[in-house]
């Protein structure tokens, strides 16, 4: 590691693409720093400090299950009016932080933003946990959780069928499809990686376990022909899953006719929020991370000033939609409308609204300079205040529009018992639990793909060309195209 | 390096030929114009459609230089290589705001036949629309046309120029300046192009509302962009210009984008729909109910199979995408579906879906007109940008 001058590639100088990654590492350098991690004997002592902590907190989680599961959803501070409440928040949490890893590796992918290779398998694993953590929610809310099997249409003697009118149907195959989806997409991703960390094994139980998990990969170019044929059809499969799920999600809310819940622009509103929540944990996790392994070379400034981008980005969208919603409220002239606005704003649930507004609006407007950008701490606090806020987000859309409806005889107040807490700090502690597992035993940089923009992947080799510079001189190309039509020149 | 010294060698700028078709369209596009108004002026039935007929084709020829403005402006907020050679064509087409507010002009005659909220006495007797006067009202609204105007007239000639000006200079500050100012333009016009579709689509039935509409009119302007920006790239290369500039590696990917935006149009469409649908309230259910009925249901039908499933099925192909000669047709068609659901948007608020030889004679009238500003600025300056300093990048791009 020389001078921190040459660690800055945020720079941009139209008509020089900066590099992706930085270092004079070799191919065999690369691997060296990714596999290390997870081959060295002992994790590092922070490694096994996080790590009890969360697995604490995860019994903590199953113990509050098994309270709730005995005792009955009357554990938790649920009541008429408010029936949702920290269970639906925590699901759209989730679900929302679990959108990042499919956006990174599927639909940065088609854009090809190569800078992706050096994160999505960090996001993709995110994405996995936090939809894990996600798919509790909804299935523990139901109230008898053990007949939750109900909602798969499966031939039964019941004579039952689902209601697929259902919202909650929805859910089950829209989660439930983009679980799998992303699953298959980050093992499929790994593959290479896995067979790595095979052939580098030094015990046999290693070897053996990577080498089921790497499906006899050989590397052959049959092999690699194949995977990139997969990786881009998974991409393409799984761009649409990024949009549908948060759409059916927020489906759950705008078919009601509840003030509020119901507004057209929810699901392109929601699939911003989760973008935006998403990035939000990627830069939470990934800032400390890099710094502990010391991945600055390969997560380097410019990753995080894009990310910081994608934040300002989405924010502002979610920001317009607060805008369009409010104002629609009034232009609705419908006073119920207007009413659960005011309320909001206003009302007795107003502080979580301003909290929103502050943590989801005001803060990402300090990533319009570049010094935000492109300090990590500053992007580690702007973050954690867009994690904060994207859950009172969820927890003002839930919660204010059912405490106070169209009648004020039912109106009531919602307040979380110590249970759903408890259940809320779990879901956090079963979150890391998987991903420190997953730091520790799975290569968490895609070396296979980030070897392919480096620097070394060879200028004069064709399409792979490292830097970011996937153009180059194709002498051929200028044909006249307009002759033969469409015939492939190559 | 051949191939940038053929490149040298590529005709670049319409000259006069550009003229001629900027002089041909005008006269055109003004006879259609006149003729429509004569019409107006001597029969009662085409006075009743001439106004909802120019908002329609008006409306259509907005969204052609809006959804051509954010692609000018997006490809500089994410500093894009690949699409520097086809940037300049949609340069000059967003750069027609100017003209465009002169081509609104006609509508303030018709703001009474257009917009119901404009007559005080149906206000006054209406609860709701009383309520909505602070903001639906003509001062306040022309306030508001004036100050989008001006906003899209000032972004697309400061990308034009600030463009045609490096042709000259090849200094690389303006891409800089450029980027600079992409970001908070992109905030103003997401802002702008939202309540104008409010102000100029959704209050023609003032009692109606949707949060999704302004994202619902975007969505079919980058479809119509998209589309544009290749039938306008096959047709100057068939005219002989910018053979070699303009690859299928960028129609590849201009076709890409076109399919991506013919997807996301439906599920804006999709979510506005079946959201009121299964809502089921009566004051949002109205406005679906009547472009479903007089005939606008089969309208409908059209626009679900013409401007998503067909397309969806043409354009997912990679040798279509790669293949312009082929391209161009669905691009066509998509054109001419995007005026159809702007038809859809704007008619059932006037009367049964019977086609009128208006809806045709302004379409035609206002498209020249505004193809003719186009080709004006085309005839003066090259088709492709000269001197940008990723234009190495974008002609020697290809799709890995």
């Amino acid at each position: 590691m020389s001078q921190p001058a040459i660690w800055d590639n945020s720079h941009d100088q139209p008509g020089h693409r900066a590099p992706l990654v930085l270092g004079d590492d070799s191919f065999g350098a690369i691997t060296q720093r990714v596999a290390t991690i997870v081959e060295k004997p002992k994790p590092p002592r922070w490694w096994t400090v996080t790590f009890s902590i969360s697995l604490a907190f995860t019994v903590v989680l199953l113990a509050m299950l098994a309270y709730l599961f005995t005792v009955g959803v009357g554990v938790w501070g649920l009541n008429v009016p408010v029936a949702w409440g920290f269970d639906i928040t925590n699901f759209v949490f989730w679900v929302g932080i679990g959108h990042a890893g499919t956006l990174i590796s599927a639909i940065l992918f088609l854009f090809r933003q190569k800078w992706r290779t050096s994160i999505n398998r960090f996001a993709e694993g995110m994405t996995i946990f936090a939809v894990i953590c996600a798919g509790i929610f909804p299935a523990i809310h139901t109230g008898r959780p053990w007949f939750d099997y109900w909602l798969f249409p499966y031939p039964n003697q019941m004579q039952m069928w689902p209601n697929f009118r259902s919202p909650l149907m929805w859910d089950v195959f829209a989660v439930s499809t983009y679980f799998t989806v992303s699953l298959m997409f980050w093992y499929v991703g790994m593959l290479p990686d896995l067979a790595t960390l095979r052939d580098r094994a030094q015990t046999k139980l290693r070897q053996l376990v990577y080498g089921i998990l790497a499906l006899g990969w050989r590397g052959s170019a049959r092999h690699w022909h194949r995977y990139e044929r997969v990786y881009l059809l998974l991409a393409a499969l799984a761009t649409p899953l990024v949009l549908s799920v948060h759409s059916v999600v927020s489906f759950d809310f705008a078919v009601s006719q509840l003030p509020g819940w119901h507004a057209t622009i929810f699901p392109p509103y929601f699939v911003a929020g989760a973008i935006f929540s998403g990035f939000a944990m990627v830069l939470t996790l990934l800032i400390p991370i890099r710094k502990a392994f010391h991945l600055e070379e390969l997560v380097t400034t410019r990753h995080l000033d894009n990310m910081a981008k994608i934040l300002l980005a989405t924010g502002l969208m979610v920001g317009y939609a607060y805008g369009i919603e409010f104002f629609t409220a009034w232009y609705s002239g419908n006073h119920f409308e207007a009413f659960t606005f005011y309320n909001r704003a206003l009302g007795p649930y107003s502080w979580a609204y301003w909290i929103m507004v502050f943590c989801n609006v005001v803060v990402p407007q300090m990533f319009w300079f570049k010094k935000a950008r492109t300090t990590p701490w500053i992007l580690l606090v702007g973050s954690l205040f867009v994690n904060v806020g994207m859950w009172f987000e969820r927890f003002v859309i839930v919660v204010t529009s059912l405490s106070r409806d169209f009648l004020p005889g039912n109106w009531g107040i919602y307040k979380p018992t110590w249970v759903e807490l408890l259940t809320l700090a779990g879901s956090f502690g079963l979150f890391l639990t998987l991903f420190l597992l997953f730091l520790r035993f799975l290569p968490m940089v895609a070396m296979a793909e980030v070897k392919s923009v480096v620097p070394q992947a060879g200028l004069e080799r064709g399409p792979h060309r490292g830097h970011g510079q996937y153009w180059g001189e194709i002498p051929h190309q200028h044909e006249e195209i307009l002759g033969g039509e469409g015939r492939e020149q190559r | 390096m051949t191939a940038l010294v053929e490149l040298m060698l590529d005709r670049r700028s319409l000259g006069e030929v550009g003229s001629k078709l900027a002089r041909a369209a005008a006269f055109f596009g003004f006879a259609c114009v006149a003729f429509a108004s004569v019409g107006a002026w001597l029969w009662e039935p085409w006075r009743q459609r001439f106004f909802p007929a120019y908002l329609t084709a008006f409306a259509w020829v907005l969204s052609l230089t809006l959804g051509t403005l954010f692609f000018v402006v997006l490809q500089h907020l994410v500093r894009a290589g690949w699409s520097v050679v086809i940037r300049r064509l949609a340069e000059f087409f967003a750069a027609q705001a100017p003209l465009l507010a002169v081509l609104a002009l006609p509508l303030l005659l018709g703001l009474h036949d257009l917009y119901h909220w404009t007559h005080p006495e149906v206000v006054a007797e209406d609860p709701v629309l009383l309520g909505k006067k602070p903001y639906l009202n003509v001062p306040f609204f022309l306030l508001r046309l004036a100050f989008y105007f001006l906003f899209w007239s000032w972004a697309g000639r400061f990308y034009y120029r600030a463009s045609v000006a490096q042709d000259e200079s090849g200094d690389v500050g303006l891409t800089e300046r450029m980027q600079k100012r992409a970001a908070p333009a992109m905030l103003v016009y997401a802002l702008t192009v939202t309540f104008a579709a409010f102000d100029l689509l959704m209050s023609l039935d003032p009692h109606w509302y949707s949060t999704i509409f302004g994202v619902y009119y975007f969505a079919g302007a980058v479809v119509a962009a998209f589309a544009l920006l290749i039938s306008a790239g096959v047709l100057v290369q068939r005219a002989g210009y910018l053979r070699r500039t303009i690859t299928r590696e960028h129609y590849h990917d201009l076709g890409k984008l076109l399919f991506a935006f013919v997807v996301f149009w439906a599920y804006i469409a999709f979510s506005q729909f079946m959201l009121i649908w299964y809502g089921n309230i009566p004051e949002e259910t109205s406005w679906i109910l009547r472009r479903t009925a007089d005939g606008y249901g089969v309208i409908g039908l059209v626009l679900l199979f013409g401007h998503f499933i067909v397309p969806f099925a043409v354009l997912l192909p990679r040798s279509i995408k790669r293949s312009p000669g082929t391209l161009l047709y669905p691009a066509l068609w998509l054109l001419l579906m995007h005026y159809v659901d702007l038809y859809w948007l704007v008619m059932p608020e006037f009367g049964a879906a019977t086609p009128h030889l208006v809806d045709i004679v302004l379409f035609f009238g206002l498209g020249a007109l505004w193809l003719s500003g186009a080709a004006r600025l085309a005839s003066r300056h090259a088709l492709a940008p000269q001197k940008d300093p990723r234009l190495v990048e974008s002609l020697t791009f290809e799709n890995a």
